[in-house]
């Protein structure tokens, strides 16, 4: 498989692979509605759309939404009861991927974590932000800018895991990960620098497999290769990262909202570590990035099904 | 909404009596060139304080024309950060650059008690960058002078970036405490301290600003995005000043807005009683002006 390289590559992999099927927890939600018609029309997903069949319809009707083009799941219980029977939808194979309308984030992750018929792996949920940058030949993956606020060892080993997985589904057979601290040097007074090179040492030992890590790297030392030389770091990730990985969610969220809205960018966010791809799509969001998100939820899904 | 861009810097720092800056250790050809611009610019005017043959050395290589400025003979790195640092204490200076010279050797100096520059404050990094896809400048503030500051760490760090603002003009700078999230959470001890920051402003602990935390960057930045979450804020999607939780957040924020948002920055340490400049080798020609531009502003204000 062709490797992505942007996230307009991204778009057209999940036109091929697509459409795949949608469970939208809570639908009634014009944003996600916007998304959920973009993605069928794109020919990315087809959606279940799980909630109050009425307060729905009055939602997609000025919206000029056809509603005969999606399965209506009529839910007409709180909030927990939608979260549930859409993730049953997923659990058992009718859909391929769950996705965040109206509900709140904690009734939402309850049925993600619901112990019958959630979406539980024994891994770790965790939360990945994809972006195209102007000037880069490549996509980001950066883990975890938004779920684990300060992840133990076992944590961050299991983030890592998951999204060298959705790497592997992009075409990149062995992502570059860049254990990033605010500088290439261990330092026993930042406890982040002694963590990134605990990761370099156990995917040295083939305890973190199919990627290669190095840390501690700061940023410009892991994306720009001129910087790298000029420190005179020897490293395979050094320039060249694909994954970045951030020592915790304050520095992960700041430098993933930094480049959506400072720099030229194209953005996707993903939940993985379940048993299926998870779209949790924020209201601030643009429809691309939206759109972008159900994309890549869809080429993971198929990378999952293959 | 104070700056749309940071042409300002140079053009302030040209009005009025010109400043002198004193370099420390200036031996390499980054430094020796971003002084020579910003001698040319009309910014400031340099004494150096080295080794007369390794400057002039570089000097000849690059095509650099020193031969009229003045150079106090020094080899010892540590002796020559010494005399600038002297030299701006005296008054003799009016802004203090770092050369090719360590910087702890320098910060050392700094800190003499006889003869340094200490005020009493925390020193703290201060960042401006101007974002064309925002359209106006930020601030960026602890660049990472402190790795992880306490409350009061934090609260001496906000002080300085709101004393560089009043300098600059601006009377009431907005202030976002920035964290992942716009909710307090236990959890995320950032969060915590950022909601003692905004009462320590409500309370005039903390003066001259528009204190407001937690707040995640896209709350801060973002009138949109802060309305979508509802947040009821005088600073939000309004902030000037953008304090980071600590090193990590601030350098991964920083070098996004350095090499990521084809903006450009200036940045100096403030907190000692007057301005220190201290570029990196890896800052681009115009930074280092801006920079040198920015504590030019500040030492005369």
């Amino acid at each position: 498989m062709k490797r992505i390289t942007s996230l307009v590559e991204l778009l057209a992999f999940a036109k091929e692979v697509g459409p795949k099927k949608i469970a939208v927890a809570l639908a009634e939600d014009p944003d996600v509605m916007e998304a959920v018609e973009n993605a069928r029309k794109e020919g990315v997903a087809d959606a279940f759309l799980v909630g109050d069949a009425d307060k729905l319809k009055k939602v997609t009707d000025p919206m000029g939404i056809d509603l005969s083009n999606y399965q209506v799941v009529d839910v007409k219980g709180g909030q927990g009861e939608v979260g549930i029977e859409a993730v049953k939808l997923v659990s058992s194979g009718k859909a391929d991927i769950l996705m965040k309308g109206m509900i709140s984030t904690a009734n939402f992750l309850r049925g993600v974590l619901n112990k019958e018929v959630g979406l539980r792996s024994g891994g770790t949920l965790s939360h990945v932000y994809l972006h195209q940058v102007k000037g880069y030949d490549r996509v980001f993956f950066i883990c975890d800018p938004a779920f684990n606020i300060a992840p133990d060892f076992q944590t961050k080993v299991n983030l890592i895991n998951n999204t060298v997985n959705l790497a592997h589904a992009f075409g990149i057979d062995t992502p570059k990960v860049a254990a990033l601290a605010a500088v290439e040097v261990v330092n026993q007074d930042m406890p982040c620098t002694i963590d990134a090179a605990a990761l370099t040492q156990m995917n040295r030992r083939g305890q973190i497999k199919g990627c290669v890590i190095d840390g501690p790297l700061a940023l410009d030392n892991a994306i720009s290769e001129e910087s790298a030389k000029h420190k005179g770091i020897v490293s395979e990730v050094a320039g060249k990262a694909d994954i970045l990985h951030v020592p915790d969610i304050e520095a992960g969220n700041m430098l993933a909202k930094a480049i959506v809205y400072f720099a030229d960018n194209k953005t996707a966010g993903l939940v993985l570590g379940a048993k299926a791809p998870v779209v949790l799509t924020s209201r601030s969001d643009s429809p691309e990035t939206k759109l972008l998100s159900i994309a890549s939820a869809v080429v993971l899904a198929a990378y999952q099904d293959r | 909404m104070p700056f749309e861009t940071l042409d300002f810097l140079v053009e302030r720092s040209r009005s009025g009596k010109a400043v002198v800056l004193a370099v420390a250790a200036p031996h390499g050809e980054d430094i020796l060139e971003a002084v020579d611009e910003a001698r040319e610019k009309g910014v400031a005017s340099p004494i150096l304080f080295g080794d007369r043959a390794r400057i002039e050395k570089v000097a000849s290589e690059f095509s650099i024309d020193t031969s009229s400025w003045p150079v106090v003979q020094e080899a010892d790195e540590g002796r020559a950060a010494e005399l600038a640092v002297k030299a701006v204490s005296s008054g003799e200076a009016d802004l203090l650059m770092k050369g090719n010279v360590k910087t702890a050797t320098l910060l050392k100096a700094v800190l003499n008690k006889e003869w340094g520059l200490r005020s009493g404050s925390l020193l703290s990094h201060v960042f401006l960058f101007q974002i064309p896809r925002m359209g106006r400048v930020f601030c960026l503030t602890d660049g990472g002078m402190s790795m992880y500051p306490d409350l009061e760490a934090k609260k001496a760090i906000i002080e300085n970036a709101v004393e560089c603002y009043h300098r600059l003009g601006v009377e009431c700078p907005r202030v976002a405490v920035l964290a992942a999230v716009e909710t307090v959470n236990q959890d995320m001890p950032c969060t915590v301290d950022a909601a003692a920051l905004t009462q320590m402003n409500r309370r005039g602990q903390i003066k001259g600003c528009l204190v407001d935390g937690p707040l995640a960057l896209d709350n801060a930045v973002s009138e949109v995005a802060a309305k979508h979450k509802g947040i009821v804020s005088e600073v939000a999607g309004r902030a000037d000043i953008l304090l980071v939780p600590d090193i990590e957040a601030g350098n991964l924020m920083g070098k996004v807005m350095l090499y990521m948002s084809g903006g450009r920055g200036a940045g100096v340490v403030v907190g000692a009683r007057k301005p220190i400049v201290m570029t990196s080798r890896f800052d681009n020609a115009e930074t280092k002006l801006l920079s040198i531009a920015f504590g030019a502003v500040l030492s005369k204000a």
